[in-house]
């Protein structure tokens, strides 16, 4: 019912057969007002304030059946439903429009701003930088600056995810986001969607991210990993930068579906009277997930999107994690990026403290 | 006590200390209430009520009393969720981090815990004309003894009521819920009632505290934190989540109907990815038995290869074989919570 109703509402205001299904529902959550209103008029000995519908307040016919009595006039509850549902869509179709126009701004200022800053650079690097001269040097001078800027933060996510709920996916931005990253110096990215896109394109992904790798940062001494193969040892100079990072790609057989597995090999365990129930608790579980897994939970999650969930991204290890919500991954710039990473920064966690 | 009722006659209002406001919405208010309501609602809102203590420090009042404005606000949102048509809710009152407070804290806490169900106790006629069913979700065993024999009483003396239902998670984390279902699974395994082939997502949901709701449809916390401090992971992972910088103390019907507008927002998407996933959990579970069935007549087999149809007919049997045992499972495991409250109750009566 609802999904015809919702695909409806973004066209045009039409009438639907829904009144008569709705004032069903209404009269199931009336019992709850009713019992309200004779209460309320007890209790307040108000008799004269108005309630909408009132029983027995008609004199006639009162000897007749209750349920006759209980209904109010059929056509003005229909018009009364028909209007607020029109409200309704007015009001939602305003947001649509607004949600469009924002998203719209955002992109195309967003373009303009980097045409205009492209023509007015080399002017401004004629005038005050003699030394970075050419694209290697804006490239160098970049890199560092993403590495100066990380470590002026007060804290630094150790483990990040990127979560899509767009279903359109621009792997180069999902490339660029998680080079910036590893630029920053979070040692540990993880990418996920919850139709299993990442995960079936794996090799997309990772060609990607070596293509925007060798774009953004220049040099070939980043090195990072991607799954399970991690690299030697961490080497920080202050002309090159590089940094050890593990990227991860995860799909919603990660979550739950993990925590299905390890209860399942419990299980097992008990059936051939290796483990008692007694033994199972809070520890013993999350070292099992964390055996197949090996990372540090995730601190910060940037949610893509205009869906305000997390979509099954693994449950068990987001239970102190930051849910910092973007608008769209398409087109996102560095500082977008840097923006979220200075929120999470100011955050405190008490821990139930 | 009768005093407290007489008060309640006379000024139409309730006592300060009520589960239940009886305040009705004002005409503004019922008229947004009546528009939101032409689209789709949630029926089950869960609320992480933060921001008590940095309430209290703002209007430079003792914590204690921040506290108590808390509950206040409490049984006022109720009565919103009720003129919204939200007809189960979920609240996050204690958890066992919270442990880790000063003892003085702890301690008013659960004074403050004490007096309610008590208050609750006597309201007995007011929750059963609203038919309101409470439930206490998380690990009672952590709580002092007075304090769960009054829980239980509470719980067990408004069982039968199902107009609406309010689930208070008191010494809960949502890790310790998770283990304590694998625990159930795994004491039904060593009970012989089921096997460990039967475990499933599906099981582990019906073998948690909340396994008589529904999931969350919107999940609201408070105070500007974005983050679910360990609250319902499992059962939100579909849920529409919001974050609002308002302090809980501080909440208002406007709030709410935001919360229920982004709620609205995103309806279609969580529809989209929660039938998504209905239809893998499915699939998972055709996968697991036909699994299961082979193993099985490989262990009989005799060399013969089974034709299909007398393959599907062993599928048949077996899912019908293993629905079955995990119904009695599930029947002993709500028999053994009945236990541990009634048991609780009577406890209490004795004392």
């Amino acid at each position: 019912m609802f999904s015809s109703f919702s695909s409806n509402c973004r066209v045009n205001v039409t009438t639907d057969p829904r009144p008569a299904v709705r004032m069903t529902r209404k009269r199931v959550s009336r019992p709850i007002r009713e019992l309200h209103v004779t209460q309320q008029r007890v209790q307040s000995g108000k008799v004269g304030r108005k309630k909408k519908w009132q029983p027995a307040r008609c004199g006639v016919g009162s000897n007749q059946n209750d349920k006759f009595l209980d209904r109010p006039p059929l056509a003005r509850t229909q018009s009364m439903a028909l209007l607020y549902e029109m409200v309704w869509r007015f009001l939602h179709a305003l947001l649509y429009v607004q949600r469009t126009l924002v998203a719209w701004f955002r992109v195309h200022i967003w373009r303009w701003k980097r045409a205009v800053v492209g023509l007015l650079l080399p002017l401004a690097l004629g005038f005050h930088n003699p030394k970075k001269t050419g694209p290697i040097g804006k490239r160098t001078s970049r890199r560092i600056r993403f590495g100066a800027e990380g470590r002026t933060l007060e804290k630094l996510p150790l483990h990040v995810g990127l979560l899509i709920t767009e279903e359109e996916i621009h792997f180069t931005d999902i490339a660029n986001l998680v080079v910036w990253c590893m630029a920053v110096g979070i040692s540990y990215v993880s990418v996920y969607d919850n139709q299993g896109v990442f995960r079936r394109n794996n090799s997309r992904l990772m060609e990607e991210i070596l293509k925007q790798q060798q774009e953004l940062l220049g040099m070939d001494s980043s090195k990072y990993s991607v799954e399970f193969m991690k690299n030697g040892t961490d080497k920080q100079e202050h002309q090159v930068l590089s940094c050890q990072s593990m990227v991860k790609v995860l799909s919603p057989d990660d979550g739950r579906l993990s925590i299905v597995q390890a209860a399942q090999q419990l299980c097992r365990d008990v059936e051939q009277r290796e483990k008692t129930s007694k033994d199972i608790n809070v520890t013993v579980l999350d070292s099992l997930l964390r055996e197949s897994k090996n990372i540090p939970d995730p601190d910060l999650v940037l949610k893509f999107g205009p869906v305000e969930s997390t979509l099954g991204f693994l449950p068990w290890h987001i239970r102190l994690t930051e849910i910092i919500s973007m608008p769209s991954h398409v087109d996102v710039s560095y500082d977008d990026l840097f923006g979220a990473l200075q929120r999470y920064a100011v955050c405190e966690q008490r821990l139930g403290k | 006590m009768s005093e407290e009722e007489d008060v309640i006659l006379e000024t139409g209002e309730s006592t300060v200390m009520s589960w239940i406001r009886e305040r009705e919405l004002s005409l503004l208010e019922r008229l947004t209430a009546n528009i939101l309501k032409a689209g789709p609602m949630p029926k089950h809102v869960a609320f992480i009520m933060d921001g008590n203590r940095r309430f209290a420090e703002k209007t430079h009042v003792e914590r204690q009393e921040g506290h108590s404005q808390g509950f206040e606000k409490l049984a006022e949102t109720l009565r919103w969720c009720l003129n919204l048509g939200i007809h189960e809710v979920t609240v996050y009152a204690f958890s066992i981090e919270n442990f880790k407070r000063s003892k003085e804290e702890v301690d008013g806490l659960m004074e403050l815990a004490r007096q309610k169900f008590n208050r609750l106790l006597t309201e007995q006629e007011n929750l059963e004309k609203h038919g309101v069913c409470i439930r206490v979700l998380g690990d009672l065993t952590l709580l002092p003894t007075d304090l769960q024999q009054l829980i239980a009483k509470s719980v067990v003396a408004t069982k039968a009521h199902n107009k609406c239902f309010l689930n208070v998670c008191f010494a809960y984390t949502s890790r310790h819920e998770i283990a304590n279902a694998v625990k159930e699974m795994a004491w039904g395994v060593e009970q012989g009632l089921i096997k460990s082939s039967d475990v499933s997502e599906v099981l582990l949901s019906e073998c948690l505290y909340s396994s008589n709701s529904p999931n969350p449809d919107l999940l609201i916390r408070t105070s500007g934190e974005v983050r679910l401090s360990d609250f319902l992971l499992w059962q939100t992972s579909y849920s529409c989540l919001v974050f609002q910088s308002v302090l809980w103390p501080e909440y208002s019907f406007w709030n709410l109907c935001e919360a229920v507008l982004q709620y609205q927002l995103s309806y279609r998407s969580l529809q989209k990815a929660r039938d998504l996933h209905r239809e893998d959990q499915a699939l998972q579970q055709m996968e697991a038995d036909r699994s299961c069935v082979a193993e099985l007549l490989q262990h009989r087999g005799n060399g013969k290869p089974m034709d299909a149809q007398s393959r599907q007919k062993e599928l048949l049997n077996y899912t019908a074989s293993r629905e079955e045992r995990v119904r009695c499972f599930l029947n002993a495991l709500q028999h053994k919570r009945d236990t541990f409250f009634s048991d609780l109750s009577s406890q209490a009566v004795v004392a």
